[in-house]
């Protein structure tokens, strides 16, 4: 938040260099045109529409759009004060799905989410500006302040510690909704620890890949046609698969699961280039799916009523079939911002549509090509990232960052395919746009860092460690000299090639 | 293990666009999915009756009215004047099983459901008109559907079966336009579309014993009985398994003592001498010791093959919803799926495990009216809406048998309404002046109730123009209730229609 920003100015007001930032300025102008033009239509909808038929629809609130906009431009100055030659697209893409977001909580009844806190009595639209605020002001935060890594490079034990102690004080003592046990309440706050394990996890991923990355490429077990990395190293890799299982058994959370083990198959690649390990991570995927499926009840509805959710359309298939009609009704075009989602009886037609099925209300209100250009923006702050990644200082940054935009597009990739009915619905957020505070929190942490991370004048990395003990012990008895050799084409300083996108 | 050679890792940058690349390909798909809901399956998901825009589109719109083949209204919009809100009006009761209703509290039924896209309007049924119709000030263009239906004879058929339960089916041969579909009893659909009566109508009918929301005329299963021999006929002459000439030189002694098969003693019902028959003399008799003989020649496989051409095995496409007749429940492992030989030689006569609809054996009397070829059974003859109107073509739906072939068992049938052993099966099934080739039935369902009284038939016999199929449940023999009524329906189509 900028609010944070705005103290830290008198102090060092002498050594501010600000640099101008005209791509992000432009392309800014063209997110908060886009949005006014959103919410233009949006008002005219509400008044062309019937008063009987349109309990659905609830009237833009310009104030909140204006603490929206008004906010990324913060963001933005700040960002041009701050002086740091950080990524120019990545604010305005993720801008551009938060307002998207935003116009849809408002555009969606209001009575949908109703938190009472003090004497305020908040509605969808006011709590997702809430969080939208605190995670953009999270991201631009850390975009400014974050100037090394050694806090996540040193300690990534400590963090997978801490993600799975998280994971265990979920299941211990979280609540259960709808079968599922996903939140943890503190207090008057709760949260999804999951969301937080993304980031933990890229975190040790790209530690640990970028540690033994010489030692992982080296072919030493052969099964079959497949080449292993030496056993002790298949770990990380079994460790992986576990978690993710326990994820399915223990909390019914299929989609974090899913993304988890997707990300690390995604990381594993990118690290040693070796398409023998994502074949056996499937295989062992499919292995692991075949057995839930016989074993957790949850699995197994969710295949079938992916199988043929038209057997029980007003049953287990409801939901997703409902998405599907209003798919189908937005066409080519869509009906308009505010002209869809017909309701019977004041019932909205998709449920939990602000959590599971944002893009199918997009998609039937902003047709296939609104759905198009959603999907486009996710691609655009993919790229961004894997961009980041391949311009990055050594290889931990590098995998940090690819990691980070990874988990966003994965995440995208598996909700949105199981909206349309392509894979198993799962229930995880689409990111920036979905109504949840835990998930638009941890995305607005995932763009502080990527942010941070794209700018090249920050500190250079440590110089890379020793292998530990463990791998000196089991990977180099018998060749001793080979460390050297292996990590010699690395040098911490050139290994990539240099990124030069910054405009 | 195998040593290692040191191998050189790839850059990471190049890996990381790999996985970039698969990312994207994976995209790609999402946009491939999208594409398929949005406009491949987007005009057919659309109009699905249970898609919420169908259905809050029925709760503003004045849908499309609906008229007999006349011009004569059977469905038309009154609004509510509390709210302003249209509703539904039925003028005749008759009409009721057929139509069905429109109600807000309570859904629709019958063809109000079934075309309910095009009564809203909601859909054209083109994907390029829809896109196109999103620009216009009043996206809605609810169309009026035009039926075959006689007003005439739809209720001189429900005031026919009077009190009785059953169904009555007419149809025109040569297009499979339905001319009348009753099933009694009816109901006061009108009633269940007012908003102020819909409650209390809905619960009456919905409890109402007689179930008066069956349409029977296309979901009641019966017994067909001696009707059913028909199809046994048209399987064995299509088949080559038997000719208009075939003799059962066993049949006056099985006439006598009844026909044995594997132990099981087919009898005859009283009154048939103990001679030899060909097809004609057999369906005159009513023989049921010739048919069984016939259909045990003819074979289970060819029965129940001749019988699926027809529709039989599997649900009629047709304006509302059907139900699949069967031959036989297809638990067997003889071919065709009997159990045995005992099960084919009474299913040959319409008993054992034969279940028919009513409609169903009014297409077997076209299909022999109309030189072996099914015509396409539907309600709808037109549609109009601010496009203009689009009529809906006859539609072959398949050959069942050979001209010559239907031509002998149209004779076969002749006799057995016009001659005078056959009139005493089915009196007053003849029109005076009219040629009329039929078949009655008296479906046993054993236990000591009447049976159901069944025919089928056509007229004239030269030129068919009008195939019928009546059932009266509990109606005694079939000359007793069904064969005079069809008698009078088809007195009446002359009358209304000319000679």
């Amino acid at each position: 938040m900028t609010a944070a920003a705005a103290p830290r100015l008198p102090a060092i007001l002498g050594t501010i260099r600000p640099r101008p930032r005209g791509r992000e300025t432009r392309l800014l102008l063209l997110v908060g045109l886009t949005i006014l033009v959103g919410s233009v239509s949006l008002e005219l909808a509400g008044r062309v529409t019937d008063p009987g038929e349109s309990a659905g629809l609830s009237p833009a609130n310009p104030t909140h759009l204006a603490i929206y906009l008004g906010l990324i431009a913060l963001a933005h100055v700040a960002l041009i004060l701050s002086g740091r030659r950080v990524d120019q697209i990545l604010l305005p893409a993720t801008a551009m799905l938060g307002g998207i977001s935003l116009l849809l909580m408002e555009r969606l009844p209001q009575s949908q989410v109703v938190q009472t806190v003090g004497p305020w009595k908040l509605g969808l639209g006011d709590i997702q500006l809430a969080w939208l605020v605190l995670s953009f002001g999270l991201a631009t935060v850390l975009a400014i302040t974050v100037r090394n890594d050694r806090w996540l490079r040193l300690y990534k034990y400590t963090w997978a510690a801490a993600g799975v102690a998280l994971l265990l004080a979920t299941y211990l003592l979280g609540d259960d909704i709808n079968g599922q046990r996903l939140s943890l309440s503190l207090g008057p706050i709760s949260g999804q620890p999951a969301e937080l394990l993304k980031v933990i996890l890229v975190v040790f991923l790209a530690g640990y890949l970028s540690e033994y990355r010489p030692l992982l490429v080296e072919e030493s077990t052969k099964v079959g046609p497949i080449s292993l990395p030496p056993v002790p190293f298949l770990a990380p890799m079994a460790a992986m698969w576990a978690i993710a299982l326990g994820l399915v058994v223990v909390q019914r959370d299929l989609g974090a699961a899913l993304l988890f083990f997707t990300v690390f198959l995604f990381l594993l690649y990118a690290a040693t280039g070796r398409l023998g390990y994502v074949v056996l991570g499937v295989l062992l995927f499919l292995a692991g799916s075949w057995v839930m499926y016989h074993l957790v009840h949850t699995v197994q509805t969710r295949v079938d009523i992916w199988l043929d959710p038209f057997a029980s359309p007003t049953g287990d298939g409801y939901q997703i079939v409902q998405a599907l009609y209003a798919f189908a009704r937005g066409g080519l075009l869509g009906t308009g911002l505010g002209a869809g989602l017909p309701t019977v009886g004041g019932r909205l037609p998709i449920p939990a549509v602000h959590t599971d099925f944002p893009l199918a209300a997009l998609g039937e209100e902003l047709g296939m090509v609104g759905v198009m250009a959603i999907l486009g923006l996710f691609l655009v702050v993919v790229e961004r990232g894997l961009r980041i990644a391949a311009s990055a200082a050594d290889e931990f940054r590098a995998l940090l960052a690819a990691g980070l935009a990874l988990v966003i597009g994965t995440q995208a990739l598996i909700i949105v395919a199981g909206n349309l009915k392509l894979i198993p619905l799962t229930g995880i957020t689409l990111p920036f746009v979905s109504y949840g505070g835990s998930s638009l929190l941890v995305n607005g942490i995932i763009v502080g860092l990527l942010l941070a991370l794209s700018d090249r004048g920050v500190e250079p990395p440590p110089p890379p460690r020793q292998p530990s003990r463990f791998a000196r012990l089991t990977g180099r008895v018998t060749r001793p000299e080979t460390p050297a050799a292996a990590r010699a084409p690395l040098p911490p300083a050139a290994p990539l090639q240099p990124g030069g996108t910054e405009g | 293990m195998t040593g290692a050679t040191g191998t050189r890792s790839k850059p990471l940058g190049r890996t990381i666009g790999h996985v970039g690349l698969a990312l994207t390909l994976a995209f790609a798909g999402l946009a491939l999915g999208a594409g398929y809901w949005q406009v491949l399956r987007s005009p057919e998901l659309t109009r699905a009756p249970d898609n919420p825009a169908v259905i809050a589109a029925a709760r503003n719109v004045v849908r499309g009215p609906i008229v007999d083949r006349d011009g004569k209204v059977l469905a038309s919009n009154r609004r509510n004047p509390d709210t302003g809100e249209p509703y539904r009006v039925y003028p005749h009761r008759a009409f009721s099983t057929v139509i069905g209703y429109a109600s807000q509290d309570f859904g629709n039924a019958g063809l109000e459901r079934s075309w309910n896209a095009e009564l809203t309007g909601l859909s054209g049924g083109d994907a390029i008109g829809d896109l196109l119709r999103k620009f216009q000030a009043d996206p809605y263009d609810p169309r009026k559907l035009t039926l075959g239906l006689s007003t005439a004879l739809q209720r001189a058929a429900v005031a026919g079966l009077g009190d009785d339960r059953g169904a009555v089916v007419m149809l025109d041969p040569a297009t499979g336009e339905v001319l009348a579909l009753a099933s009694t009893p009816t109901y006061d659909s009108s009633a269940i579309a007012n908003p102020t009566t819909s409650r209390d109508a809905f619960a009456a009918v919905r409890d109402s014993a007689a179930k008066p929301l069956l349409t029977r005329a296309t979901q009641g299963r019966y017994v067909p009985g001696s009707v059913f021999k028909i199809v046994t006929a048209i399987a064995g002459l299509g088949s080559g398994r038997i000719t208009p000439s075939t003799t059962f030189p066993q049949q006056p002694r099985a006439e006598r003592d009844g026909l044995l098969v594997s132990g099981f003693r087919v009898r005859e019902h009283p009154g048939v001498p103990a001679e030899t028959f060909d097809l004609a003399d057999a369906t005159e008799w009513s023989s049921n010791i010739w048919y069984a003989l016939a259909g045990l020649r003819t074979g289970g496989d060819n029965l129940a093959a001749f019988a699926g051409r027809m529709g039989f095995g599997s649900q009629l496409a047709f304006d509302l919803p059907t139900v699949a007749s069967q031959v036989t429940n297809g638990d067997g492992n003889e071919p065709g799926g009997f159990t045995d030989d005992v099960e084919l030689a009474n299913a040959s006569y319409g008993q054992a495990e034969t279940v028919v609809t009513p409609l169903q054996m009014a297409l077997v009397a076209a299909t022999v009216a109309n030189d072996g070829a099914l015509m396409r059974p539907h309600l709808v003859i037109a549609t109009a809406g601010r496009d203009g109107s689009r009529s809906i073509a006859p539609e072959q739906a398949g050959v069942v048998f050979s001209p010559d072939d239907a031509a002998a068992l149209t004779e076969a049938m002749r006799r057995a309404v016009e001659s005078d052993i056959g009139r005493q099966f089915t009196s007053g099934a003849d029109v005076p002046g009219i040629a009329v080739a039929g078949k009655s039935g008296t479906a046993e369902l054993g236990g000591t109730g009447a049976p159901h009284s069944w025919f089928i038939g056509f007229a004239p016999v030269d030129q068919p123009r009008v195939a019928i199929a009546v059932i009266v449940e509990r109606g005694g023999r079939g000359g007793a209730r069904a064969a005079p009524l069809a008698g009078d329906l088809l007195a009446l189509y002359f009358q209304t229609f000319g000679r």
